[in-house]
C-alpha cells in the first residue's frame, strides 16, 4: 500500500469514526432512557439466572424433600396394600359370615339352638381337658 | 418452627450467606452494568445503521444484553465485548432475514403494497423548523447520512468488520471472535469495506 493510499484510508477511518461518535452523542433522551431500562432488565435477568448457594435454596429444598417423601410413602403403601383374593377369606370374615348365615336362614331358631349346643360342647371339652391330668 | 428450622435460621444469621461469594457477585454485577452502560449507545447506533428502524435496533440491543447477562455474565469480562457483538450481529441478521420473508409474503397479498421497512411518518416531521440551522451540525448530519447509506450498501460481513474495527475499536482477534470467522477473513472484509467506502464517498468527503 502506497503512503498516499494509507493516508487516505487513515483519513476515512478517522472521519467516519468522528461522525459516528458524534451521532452517538446526539442520541435523544427517550432512547437513552430505554437503553438504561434494557440494561437494568438484563442485570435482573442475570441475577435470576445465577446459580445460588445451597443454603439460599434451603426452603425450596425442604419443600421438595417433603413432597418427595410423601410420594415415596404413597407409592410404598400402594404397592404393599393387602390384596383381596377371590376364594380366600380371613378368619374374622368367616365368623361374621357364619353369623349371617345363621341369622338369615328360614329356620333361624333351630340354627341358633345348634350354635348354642356347639358352644356348650366346646365349653365342656375345654373343662374336660383342664381336669384330664388328675384322672 | 421445627428444631431443624431454628438451627438453620440461627446458623444463617451467625455466619451470613457466604460473604466472599456475595462480594464476588456484587462486583460482577457492577462490572457488567458498567460494561453495558459503556457500549449500549454505540451498539444501538450500529444496530440502527444496519436495520434503519430504531425500534428494531432497540429490540436487537435489548435482546443481546439479556442473552449476554443470562448466559455469559460469569465469563471473564475481557470476553464480554466480542461475545456481546456476536450476539448482536446474530440478532441483526435474524431481524433482516425475518424482514425479507415478510417482504416476500407482502408481495403475495392482494391490496396496496406497502413497504414494511417504511416508517410511519410523524406529521410533525414535515413541519419546517424555524430555528436557524447550524451549518456545522447540518454538514455533519448530512455526512453521517451519506456514510450510513454507504455502509448499508456494503455486504453484511464487510459492514460488520468495518463497524466493529473502526467504530467499536475491536482488534482483529476480537473482531474475528465477534464475527465467528478467521482473522484473515476479518482483514479481507475490512480492507474491501474501506476500499468500497472510499470509492462511494469520494475524495472530498
Amino acid at each position: 500500500m502506497s503512503e498516499e493510499t494509507a493516508a487516505k484510508q487513515a483519513l476515512l477511518e478517522e472521519r467516519s469514526r468522528a461522525l459516528f461518535q458524534d451521532s452517538v452523542e446526539r442520541i435523544d433522551m427517550r432512547t437513552r432512557s430505554r437503553l438504561t431500562q434494557a440494561r437494568h432488565a438484563a442485570l435482573e435477568a442475570a441475577e435470576r439466572a445465577r446459580p445460588r448457594a445451597w443454603f439460599m435454596r434451603l426452603p425450596v429444598l425442604t419443600s421438595a424433600a417433603g413432597v418427595a417423601a410423601a410420594m415415596v410413602l404413597g407409592v410404598s403403601l400402594w404397592l404393599h396394600a393387602p390384596v383381596a383374593h377371590h376364594g380366600a377369606v380371613s378368619a374374622d370374615a368367616a365368623s361374621f359370615e357364619d353369623l349371617d348365615i345363621v341369622a338369615a336362614s328360614d329356620n333361624s331358631q333351630d340354627n341358633v339352638e345348634m350354635l348354642q349346643n356347639d358352644l356348650d360342647f366346646y365349653a365342656w371339652a375345654d373343662k374336660a381337658a383342664g381336669e384330664e391330668p388328675s384322672a | 418452627m421445627s428444631g431443624f428450622g431454628t438451627l438453620t435460621a440461627a446458623w444463617m444469621v451467625a455466619d451470613g450467606p457466604a460473604p466472599a461469594t456475595r462480594g464476588v457477585v456484587l462486583e460482577q454485577t457492577r462490572a457488567l452494568d458498567k460494561f453495558l452502560a459503556e457500549i449500549e449507545r454505540r451498539a444501538f447506533r450500529m444496530a440502527q445503521v444496519a436495520l434503519r428502524d430504531p425500534d428494531d435496533a432497540m429490540d436487537a440491543v435489548q435482546d443481546a444484553m439479556l442473552k449476554l447477562a443470562r448466559n455469559y455474565a460469569t465469563r471473564p469480562s475481557a470476553e464480554w465485548r466480542p461475545l456481546f457483538y456476536r450476539i448482536l450481529e446474530n440478532g441483526i441478521r435474524d431481524l433482516q432475514r425475518r424482514r425479507t420473508v415478510r417482504k416476500r409474503f407482502m408481495t403475495w397479498l392482494p391490496g396496496p403494497k406497502e413497504d414494511p421497512d417504511h416508517e410511519a411518518q410523524d406529521p410533525l416531521d414535515s413541519v419546517a423548523d424555524n430555528a436557524p440551522a447550524v451549518p456545522d451540525v447540518l454538514m455533519q448530519h448530512q455526512a453521517m447520512q451519506k456514510l450510513e447509506a454507504s455502509l448499508r450498501e456494503l455486504p453484511a460481513r464487510q459492514r460488520e468488520a468495518f463497524m466493529l474495527r473502526n467504530f467499536e475499536g475491536l482488534d482483529v482477534a476480537e473482531t474475528a471472535m465477534a464475527m465467528g470467522c478467521s482473522e484473515g477473513s476479518v482483514k479481507t472484509h475490512y480492507s474491501r469495506a474501506v476500499h468500497t467506502l472510499r470509492e462511494q464517498l469520494g475524495e472530498v468527503w
